[in-house]
């Protein structure tokens, strides 16, 4: 029973810190059309920097290196991690940008993305290399240590207030004139500059914003398992991300929601708890693999806006009476194009 | 004399060894309705691209309201009131008509994080009048009854009745149109020839049309600047540049005029 329990904790937590990923991403690219195809370089800036902000000075002796080991408290390193990601979205969004255009943000993103992979694994100076960290201080240590399963519980009231909190966030950003301008910069940033907006500004917003609260998923998932190594943060994690926004729907906090868990906790983690098949160790992530690629192609061809596509905009307002009503027949567009006839 | 809202002086702009703008000088006055003419691959767009910011140019000076402008970016330039329109529409296609109108206004509260986030009764106020602004606005032109619509549905007439209007929420001072009647029916030319006469009469927005149609031009426009290899080559009204014999030789006599859109 417990062990259930436990398990049933975990996928919760998944889901709510996949969630928080996905509406990070959704932020950028679903707002302001930002490709940033290394989400995963932002979850593991926010997880090592709130673990090196919380672990206690690196003790050499044990061959395990890290830098800082400020053993901050834990909400402090929380913010640190969750900042030191943002930052990472700043740096990344001064190089590119200001002057490239969507397509090559993205190959800076992938670029940086496999930069900092190599340069933690390799250096372990830095994050301990390859092995990565382990016995990361945790939230509420003491029951973590002593009753693991209530730990996990205490775990899914907390990261589900933070995602509450996130959710709550981005949707008043979508409404807000804020969101607006974004969304038009998704459209055309050209036609946002030529009406007065710095353009430039607004994706600079929407690149740091989403890696905060990517950030935010990275200390969830550090604190949640008190572990991280590289290993586990290869672009195909990203890949799980963008599934789960587009298989959702973009520019949707609804989809984004319902694409993490499809996505990320049907497809992904649920199959991690298959048994292995002895003679084929592979078989199972490859399949999961298959099967969201599967997913993703399926909705794009069937369902291209995913399965809450973003929502028209209404608003409250006063009827006006309609000067050119006479010039709508209504079904036939072209039709509005001569109300000439009409105003005579 | 009246006032010049904008002055060219002197400017150049080659791409590579394309010297689309070779030194170039025109004044436009304020309060008025100024034709850009010249045969294709004259420099206009490139014209229109420099005064509004887009380009920079190589050499000489943008002067909008008595301000030097030439090295600010577009989006201040803007923000002082110059704005313009493109050749091929661009409309917010994802992005309802009215959407796209309230999105150009400026200084709205909640287009700040801080205000997006903390101030949202008052930018909700403050998108109920625009909302009541941008309606009337639609409702002169037409569109109205598409305000809910996205704009990639509306047809290609429309999206130039989408352009206009969300430029005249934009609140120009200076307003420069790319070919807005470029591959426009018949009709809609004619409405969107008298939506500028009422937009520069109610509201005192000067215009510069860069405009084939000589019909047009002759209607709605007080005086004309002709452009022809990068250069102002003339200008004036245009019955004193019908007599004009190197306009003439340039544009005029070649029946460029008959062609529809470029
Ligand atoms: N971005 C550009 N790169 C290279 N050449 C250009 C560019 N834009 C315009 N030109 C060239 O500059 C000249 C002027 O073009 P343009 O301003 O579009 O003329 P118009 O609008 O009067 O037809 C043309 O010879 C055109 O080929
Ligand atoms: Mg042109």
């Amino acid at each position: 029973m417990s062990l259930i329990l436990g398990y049933v904790a975990t996928l919760l937590v998944t889901f709510f810190t996949y969630n928080i990923f996905v509406i990070g991403l959704n932020i950028q690219f679903g707002y302001a059309g930002i490709l940033n195809f290394t989400v995963i370089t932002f979850m593991a800036f926010g997880a090592y920097f709130y673990a090196v902000f919380v672990m206690p000075h690196a003790d050499n002796s044990s061959q395990i290196f890290y830098i800082l080991g400020l053993h901050w408290p834990w909400p402090l390193a929380m913010l640190a991690g969750i900042v030191a990601s943002g930052a990472l979205g700043y740096l990344i969004g001064l190089i590119a940008l200001k002057r490239l255009r969507s397509d090559y943000l993205a190959i800076v993103t992938l670029a940086t993305g496999t930069l900092v992979y190599g340069l933690f694994g390799n250096n372990n100076k830095l994050f301990d290399g390859w092995s990565g960290l382990f016995n990361v201080n945790q939230p509420f240590q003491s029951v973590a240590t002593n009753h693991p399963n209530q730990f996990s519980w205490i775990f899914v009231v907390f990261s589900g207030l933070i995602m509450v909190v996130v959710w709550l966030f981005a949707n008043r950003l979508y409404a807000s004139p804020l969101g607006r301008s974004m969304r038009a910069i998704r459209e055309d940033q050209d036609v946002v500059d030529s009406f007065g907006k710095n353009s430039f500004k607004f994706r600079m917003m929407a690149m740091v914003i989403g890696s905060l609260i990517v950030g935010i998923g990275g200390v969830l998932t550090i604190q949640y398992i008190g572990a991280l190594s590289p290993a586990g943060w290869t672009t195909g994690e990203t890949f799980v991300v963008w599934a789960a926004l587009l298989v959702g729907g973009r520019a949707n906090n609804l989809g984004a929601i319902l694409g993490s868990l499809l996505v990320a906790v049907v497809f992904n983690e649920a199959t991690r708890y298959i048994p292995q098949v002895p003679s084929h160790p592979n078989l199972i992530p490859n399949l999961r693999n298959m099967i969201i690629g599967s997913l993703v192609i399926l909705s794009i061809w069937f369902r291209p806006q995913g399965v809450f596509p973003e929502r028209k905009a209404s608003f409250l307002e006063v009827p006006l009476v309609d000067k050119y009503a006479q010039g709508f027949p209504g079904d036939e567009p072209d039709s509005a194009l001569s109300p000439a006839a009409s105003e005579a | 004399m009246p006032k010049s809202i904008l002055e060219v002086k002197g400017v150049k702009l080659a791409f590579g060894g394309v010297h689309a703008i070779d030194d170039c000088s025109f004044h436009i006055e304020e309060g008025t309705i100024t034709a850009l003419i010249g045969p294709n691959g004259a420099g206009k767009s490139t014209m229109v691209n420099v005064i509004s910011g887009t380009y920079r140019p190589d050499e000489g000076h943008v002067i909008f309201d008595g301000k030097d402008v030439t090295r600010l970016p577009n989006y201040v330039r803007a923000q002082h009131g110059l704005l313009r329109t493109f050749q091929i529409s661009r409309e917010f296609a994802n992005m309802t008509v009215l959407e796209n109108l309230l999105v150009v206004r400026q200084g709205q509260t909640g287009e700040s994080l801080f205000g997006a986030l903390f101030r949202a009764k008052r930018w909700h106020a403050q998108t109920r009048e625009l909302v009541a602004e941008a309606n009337e606005i639609l409702n002169t032109f037409g569109l109205y009854r598409l305000r809910n619509e996205y704009a990639g549905n509306l047809s290609g007439g429309q999206k130039r009745l989408v352009e206009l209007s969300r430029a005249v929420m934009a609140k120009p001072r200076l307003l420069l149109l790319d070919e807005p009647m470029a591959g426009v029916t018949p009709a809609l030319i004619e409405r969107l020839g008298n939506h500028i006469v009422e937009l520069n009469t109610e509201l005192g927005i000067t215009f510069v049309l860069v405009e084939h149609n000589l019909e047009v031009v002759e209607k709605i426009c007080s005086r004309v600047v002709v452009m022809a290899l990068g250069k102002q080559l003339a200008d004036g009204t245009l019955a004193e540049l019908r007599s004009n014999q190197e306009v003439i030789d340039a544009y005029l006599g070649g029946g460029a005029h008959e062609r529809v859109g470029s």
